[in-house]
């Protein structure tokens, strides 16, 4: 086995304990605020494996841009050969910008919750909403 | 040279992986914020070294300040440490 191939096992190893150690915290945490932190933890994950299957494994990759405003066809085909995928990129830029949006909601409505309950943990609010007291 | 960018992936993602941990361990939310930075960072590392820069660069503003600032706005309006 090459070392690209033990250090690619080992690269996915690490992510996916990542994203593995991540669903633990928003499931099993109680704090909903850390719940969040862990939300946010497991969005990098997915969008670092989404932009890995756009990555190239030649000696030299290129980032997805032209060099030259007017292109002959040796930098076209240096391009084609050696350039990474662009279309995960632009496909997590948009996932990005939802993940602000959705965690800016989170948090509005956690700071809610505490307005309204006056605790941001998960069971004291199962308990209230069960009709005992704090 | 097809190793080097993955041996600095392996890298950054074991930091990554490290400071998740510290960051669900920690019972203060704010050093669990700075933890979660310091993950967030990395892991734009990882996007630039991926070769998307403009991921990384737009990752790099959202992990470093949208989030922390939210979050933390969250925790100045709420209690500062877990219970338990």
């Amino acid at each position: 086995m090459s070392l690209t191939n033990i250090l690619l096992i080992y690269i996915y190893f690490i992510i996916f304990a990542t994203g593995g150690l991540a669903i633990y915290g928003i499931i099993s945490k109680n704090n909903l605020i850390k719940k969040i932190i862990a939300l946010t933890i497991f969005g990098d994950v997915v969008n670092s494996l989404i932009i890995f299957i756009g990555y190239r494994l030649v000696p030299k990759p290129l980032p997805p841009i032209l060099p030259s405003l007017n292109p002959d066809k040796a930098l076209y085909k240096l391009y084609v050969m050696s350039s990474v995928d662009p279309l995960p990129q632009a496909l997590v830029i948009t996932a990005i910008v939802i993940n602000v949006a959705v965690i800016a909601f989170l948090v509005f409505l956690v700071v809610r919750i505490y307005n309204s309950y006056g605790s941001i943990e998960y069971d004291e609010l199962i308990r209230i909403d069960r009709g005992g007291s704090t | 040279m097809i190793e080097f960018p993955l041996l600095l992936i392996a890298y950054f993602s074991t930091l990554g992986l490290v400071f998740t941990y510290f960051a669900l361990r920690d019972k203060d939310l704010i050093k669990a914020i700075i933890f979660s930075t310091i993950q967030s960072i990395s892991y734009a590392l990882i996007y630039g070294t991926l070769l998307a820069p403009d991921i990384l660069l737009v990752y790099l503003a959202v992990g470093f300040g949208i989030y922390p600032i939210l979050l933390l706005y969250a925790v100045s309006k709420t209690r500062r440490y877990e219970k338990k």
